[in-house]
């Protein structure tokens, strides 16, 4: 076998460099389906609003076990800061599948 | 006949006697258990048996499992960034356990581990106590930072407690996601299941509509196996972005 002849070497190193950046780019990522997101959504502003009234119902307990009767206070503003909450994520939910859609687009002009 | 779509997901003892008692609670040996010794053995001795031939050019085995050690490192890479890569070996865990048993639960006849809130609930508690540990071990105290935005004081009162609430909130959204998706998509296979047999039983015209339910789940079962990765994929990223906050607080890209 013949020496490899060192300029076809450093070239196919660099063609090697070129198409890992490009796979790198375009990393295989499943598209977010309609479906997916509007579940994501809906988990999210669900999840937040059951974890803020269940914190408020659990500081009123709290409360009730040392004579304070604030019952239903606390379940009432964590009701609400759990609602904001969940519109929180719901929107940082919305800059991430956004963010994610705009490097898809970037990523690959070329294909329709 | 009439079967019920949710009794996949029940759980039962396969050994009549409990195996040891912790605390006076008998622990049984269930389905649910066996399923998930299968999923990690079966695993861990594929990804290590597939890359033992150590071979330059791949064998199918090996191509599989560089291929998900390259796919998992690049989602870590693009997510956290450099410094992201230590906790390679945690999200592989994650993900490879998720995805197997997705798709181990695919196998008819056999049982969904994810299809259990207490599993999924225990690998988010787990995720998300990961993310706490780790930030304070590098940020200190200064990980509540976290939870203050860059607002006026006066509007910190009201934000702080819906920061913290938006952070609780992260465990129940990432187990529930999963949970809930392999649930529906199971259940809906079994009802649709349940209609080609009632077809078929009551024999003569309805034989040949029993096809159409017959095809809608070959339909789901594709859209199942889809489903199967890309909830693990979620399982995986979502972890991944939740230690990046974690790694680097508030410098969001």
């Amino acid at each position: 076998m013949a020496a490899p002849d060192p300029d076809r070497l450093t070239e196919l190193g660099k063609r090697l460099d070129e198409a890992q950046k490009r796979q790198a780019a375009g990393a295989k990522r499943p598209p977010p389906s309609q479906a997916g997101i509007a579940g994501r959504f809906a988990t999210e502003l669900v999840a937040a609003l059951v974890v803020g009234g269940g914190l408020g119902w659990g500081i009123d307990w709290l409360f009730g076990r040392f004579g304070f009767h604030t019952s239903p206070v606390f379940l009432i503003v964590f009701f609400v800061l759990g609602a904001a909450a969940g519109i929180r994520n719901v929107m940082r939910a919305a800059t991430e599948i956004n963010a994610e859609i705009a490097a898809k687009t970037a990523s690959k002009p070329e294909e329709k | 006949m009439a079967m019920n779509p949710m009794e996949q997901f029940a759980i039962k003892p396969l050994i009549s006697e409990p195996v040891l008692h912790i605390a006076g609670h008998p622990i049984y040996f269930t389905n649910q258990a066996l399923l998930m010794i299968i999923v990690a053995l079966a695993s861990s001795l594929f990804l290590t048996l597939a890359v033992k031939p150590n071979r330059l050019v791949p064998t199918r085995g090996q191509s599989m499992a560089e291929l998900s050690y390259e796919f998992v490192a690049n989602m870590i890479h693009s997510a956290t960034g450099e410094d992201g890569l230590k906790f390679f070996p945690f999200v592989f865990t994650l993900f490879i356990f998720v995805l197997c048993s997705n798709f181990f639960g695919m196998v008819p006849g056999s049982f969904t581990v994810t299809s259990q809130i207490a599993v999924t609930l225990a690998l988010a508690c787990l995720v998300i106590g990961m993310v706490i540990v780790v930030g304070f071990m590098k940020h200190g105290i200064g990980f509540l930072k976290l939870f203050v935005p860059h607002a006026p004081w006066y509007l910190l009162i009201l934000l702080i407690p819906i920061e913290v609430i938006s952070f609780l909130t992260r465990p129940i959204s990432l187990s529930v996601r999963l949970f809930a998706n392999m649930l529906a998509g199971h259940t809906m296979l079994a009802v649709f299941a349940g209609f080609v047999v009632s077809l078929g039983a009551a024999g003569g015209v309805y034989m040949g509509i029993a096809l159409a339910p017959l095809l809608l789940i070959v339909a789901i079962m594709l859209l199942e196996l889809l489903v199967a990765f890309l909830q693990a994929y979620v399982f995986a990223i979502l972890t991944c972005i939740y230690l990046n906050e974690a790694l680097h607080l508030h410098d969001h890209h």
